[in-house]
Formats: C-alpha cells, structure tokens, sequence
C-alpha cells in the first residue's frame, strides 16, 4: 500500500519541531503517511497555502485559524480546524541593550524584581521619552494574530502601560526581527527562540520576560488543517496527529535535546547556530550578553503537560485577546467559534488506545496556581494573578 | 476612477520579476506603477505612495508587516483588503498558484480590480516560465562544458585525438546506460582523485 503524502508547511522556529521530528525519526512511515516539508518564512505564505491546497496541514500560531475562521485580516473566511496544538513556551521578550540600561537606570528596583513585571521600568523610560518630548518607542511581534502579540500587550497593559498610544507595534517577520532590533529600527520585540538567544549571544539584546513569566499555560503554535480536508481523510488526520504526538514525545526527552539541536541547527528546517538552539532546548538560557546561565527547565515543552491537547480554553483566551484589543468584534459567540475552530475530539479519537496522558474536559479554569490537575497540566499564572472562565458550551 | 489614476504599487525582492510585472502594467495603460524592494519602513514608504493596489510575491516576508496594517487603522489611511473579493475564489486560487499576492483598497470596485491582478498573475506565471528555460539552457551548457573538460583530459592521459576521445565516453554511456555528462563526470572526478 502507498503511503499518502502530507504536505506540511513550517516556519524556521524551534516550536517547528514536532514536524522536522516526526519525519527525521520516521514517525511517519509508522503511521503510513509521508510527510513533505515545505519551510516557509511568513506566516502569511502559511495561512494562504494552507487555505488555498497548496499544503495539507501548517505548524501554525495559535490565533491564526481562529482569525480565518472568524474572517479577519481582510481575508474571505477560512474554515480551518486544529486538531492538536504543537508545544508550548520558547517566546520571550528581548529589548536593545540600550533600552536594557536605561530601564535599569530609571528603576533598578524594578529590574531586582520578578521578569513579569519588568515592563514597569519600560513605563518609567517612556515616561522619561514623553517629558522630553521624544518620539514613542517601536516595539515588534511576528503577526496581528500571534500569541507574541498577546503576550507582549499583556505584559505592557499589566504594567499600565497603553500599548495603542504609549508604544507603537509594528509587525516583522521572524527571521527578520534580529536584524532589525541590531540596526535599532525596533527597541524591542517578542519573538519566538532562537530569535531572542540570538541577540543575546551577539550582544545585541537583552530578554527581560520569558512567556513562563508572562503565563505559562498561553498557547503557542498549532496544527493546522482544512476542515473539508479533515471530513476527507478522517484516518490521515488520526495518522498525522499520532506522528507528531510521537514526535512530540521524543523531543521532550532530556537525552534527545541535543539530537534535536542538531536536526534542527539544518538550513532546512531552522538554520540557526547549534549552541544557541541548545542553550535554549536544554532549558539554560542566557539573558543578557555576558550573563550568567539561568535554569528553565519547562522553556521548550512539547509533550508533558498536555502541550500536544488543544483545549477550548486557551483557545477562548486567544479569542478573548482578540477581542479585547479591538481585532475581533464584541458581538460574535467567541466560544462557539472557538468550538468550531479547536478540535479536541479529533485529538482523542487519533490518540485513543496511546499512551497519552488526557484530561477529563476540554477547557479548565486557566490561570490558578494551585489548580487540582496540576500534576497533569504544569505550573499555570498569569503574571497580574488573574483568572480566565471560559465559558462552557454543549 | 480611469485606468491611468490606479496607482499601483509592486513589492519583490527579485528585481527582474518586478520589472516585468511593472512593464506588463505599463503596456496595459496604467501609469501610477511604483515599485520597491525590501524596506525595513515599508509602512512609511506605503503610507507615503497611498497604492489603490499592492502586488506582492505571495512568499514575502513582507507581508506579515503589510497584514499589520489591516489591524491598525491609524497606520494607513484607508483601510485595505486582501485579494480581490469575498466571491472570487477562482481567481484567488489562480494567484496563489502563481505566487502572487494582492492587497487591495477597501471600496473598489472588483471588476477594476480583476484586469491588474490579472496581469501580474499572467506575468509572474511568464517569469517562472523564463527562468524554468534559463535553468534548463543553463543546464545543457554546464554539461556541455563537463563533456569538453573529460574530452581533454582523456586526450591528454591516453593519447587520444578528440574524435576517439567522445567515441570512449558514448561507449561508456551506452554500455553502462548512463547519460554521456555522467560518464564526463565521473572521468573528471576519478583524474581529480588521483592528484
């Protein structure tokens, strides 16, 4: 028997990981599919390959099929679906070196302080720009619809600061961020790795947040699929999601990082130094030039912790995100178009009879530190202790 | 809103294609064609040329930042809409085929619209095209060359003449059903390994 070919779209990025590992590995040949790699360098290519056939499934930012679905971004609706998420953690929030001392001049309290709450210092500098009457700072994520988004407005918005009127956010390309932040077009950025070790290492940056001090639990990327294509080949999206279930379990094995680094290290699938994407995948970041290395044990998961399921919660959270900074309107039933969107059911049914850990519901109250199912689920907070209830639809 | 009053802006970071396309343009009447490579202030350079119609390489980074500008009204005058509209979707799935991207000014109308994209559908089909056949010639000349360069040295290591020393390499290829550029290949590579 032939093995279907699946065409699989991926951005240069640690979190791709899951697809480079599933067909490195051979996961699946196993599954009786063939996976074709296709890198891609904007997430735009992404959405509108995936959108129009030119690829089957795409590695994904969280809001991306959700934004489709709902029909924003000037794009007629898209009815994409995820039937798993793909990890979580990696971003961060690096700003210039320069930006870096004056933060620590204006509030080196601050500074001594929790990473969540650094934007504090970042209100003080602005302060500071305003009564001298310079022009607001840039800072850049990697697409309207991004987590990076999300979690950079949380941590600015926590701190009071407006990130509508008090900064300007602009929009770049991954790849594209570092030699934008060197060349001081931004003075600052939330990106995922290897984008903001990188700065580090070349003395450019320096991470002052880390999306476990953001929120642990902020959903990053997802798989991606078409819902007709899925109602077409229900067993090759079973097939695809045990591969990157696999794939998944294998990447989270402490003894295969350094593997991982060195698949991943390829022009082909991320094309960034090795010791920087081990720094990152061992969990031992660098945050300042020069710095001492810190443990992070849980800065790439991408299989404990249900980072593979895709829960209504979090999608409700993007959703809620959404709407909350004006991209998406008040008046839509967000939970019902998180339900169409987020397929937790097709999860179970690829998974059932695996080895995987699977949680009782779908959503959860997000948020509690001390939550019952944390064993299951890992360590959860948002920086300002707030809580997220979806709400709960049949 | 005549032909010549469209301003129509092209981004691609291959200059040749841009140039083509922009041409196409031209030859079709439009006057208002502007073109640009990669700009680390594309919002201000977008800003400042107000494009009624962006045509863009479909695999542009970009277009991430152009997406932005959807979101932030205050970044762009008028608001802008992908492609052409809600019910084209042949024509859609025509661009990104082609690799081409369209952004275009919310309000105008679609059967304005249709002819341009058109146009840098049709040229950008034209340019893969072209470079397909530049490869290829690109190609034969390098095996060409191969086939020259194994000649000589068989020449100089038998004694051959250049007549016998063509006859040698096709009898190879034929006896080993291989293409005579391999066996070219493989006599350079053996006479490199033994200095």
């Amino acid at each position: 028997m032939t093995r279907k070919i699946v065409r699989l779209g991926f951005v240069p990025l640690v979190d791709c990981a899951l697809p480079v590992v599933a067909h490195a590995q051979g996961f699946d040949v196993a599954e009786n599919i063939d996976l074709h790699l296709i890198r891609e360098m904007s997430w735009a290519a992404i959405r509108d390959k995936l959108s129009y056939g030119v690829f089957d499934a795409a590695h994904m930012l969280a809001g991306i099929p959700l934004a489709a679905r709902i029909g924003l971004g000037g794009m007629p609706a898209q009815n994409l679906v995820v039937p798993m998420a793909l990890g979580r953690g990696g971003n961060a929030i690096t700003v210039s070196t320069r930006l870096y001392q004056r933060m620590l001049e204006l509030a080196p309290q601050i500074m001594q302080g929790p990473r969540g709450l650094s934007a504090r210092a970042l209100k003080k500098v602005i302060e500071d720009d305003r009564a001298h009457g310079r022009p607001v700072m840039s800072f850049a994520t990697v697409f309207p619809f991004s987590s990076h988004n999300y979690e950079l407005r949380y941590w600015l918005a926590a701190a009071g600061i407006d990130p509508d009127q008090d900064i300007n956010i602009g929009v770049i390309a991954p790849p594209r961020m570092f030699d934008s932040l060197r060349n001081g077009w931004v003075d600052g950025y939330c990106v995922g790795e290897p984008w903001n070790l990188r700065a580090v290492f070349h003395g450019d940056g320096v991470i002052v947040a880390l999306k476990d001090d953001i929120w642990p639990r902020s959903p990053e990327k997802v798989l991606g699929v078409r819902e007709d294509w899925a109602i077409s080949n229900p067993d090759t999206v079973s097939s695809l999601v045990r591969a990157l279930v696999r794939a998944a379990e294998w990447a989270d094995q402490a003894e295969n990082r350094t593997e991982l680094a060195q698949l991943l290290a390829d022009e082909g699938h991320v094309g960034a130094s090795f010791d920087i994407l081990k720094a990152s995948l061992g969990g031992q970041p660098v945050l300042r030039p020069g710095g001492e290395v810190i443990d992070v044990p849980d800065r790439h998961v991408f299989y404990r912790y249900t980072a593979t399921f895709p829960w209504l919660s979090q999608g409700q959270w993007v959703g809620s995100q959404m709407q909350r900074w004006g991209q998406a309107p008040l008046d839509i039933n967000m939970a019902e178009m998180v339900k169409r969107v987020y397929r937790p059911d097709l999860y179970r049914t690829a998974v059932a009879g695996m080895d995987v850990a699977l949680p009782r519901e779908d959503w959860r109250i997000e948020g509690l530190r001390d939550a019952p199912d944390r064993a299951l689920v890992g360590p959860d907070g948002f920086l300002d202790n707030s809580i997220f209830t979806p709400d709960v639809i049949d | 809103m005549k032909l010549e009053e469209f301003s129509i802006l092209v981004i691609d970071e291959d200059t040749d294609r841009a140039a083509i396309v922009e041409r196409g343009l031209a030859e079709g009447g439009y006057t208002r064609v502007s073109r640009i490579g990669t700009s680390y202030n594309l919002v201000e350079r977008v800003q400042a040329l107000a494009p009624d119609v962006i045509i863009i390489d479909l695999e542009n980074p970009d277009r991430d930042t152009l997406e932005q500008m959807f979101q932030v009204s205050r970044a762009i005058k008028r608001p802008i809409a992908m492609f052409v509209g809600q019910s084209d979707s042949s024509m859609i799935t025509a661009s990104v085929e082609a690799g081409v991207s369209a952004y275009v000014v919310d309000g105008l109308r679609q059967d304005r619209i249709r002819p341009i994209v058109e146009m840098a559908i049709s040229r950008f089909n034209a340019f893969d095209q072209l470079r397909r056949e530049r490869d290829e010639a690109q190609a034969k000349l390098g095996e060409r060359k191969l086939i020259e360069r194994a000649k000589g040295i068989l020449m100089q290591q038998k004694g051959l003449s250049e007549e016998e020393a063509y006859a040698l390499l096709r009898k190879n290829a034929m006896k080993h059903n291989r293409k005579i550029y391999d066996i070219a290949q493989s006599v350079i590579t053996a006479f490199q390994l033994e200095f």
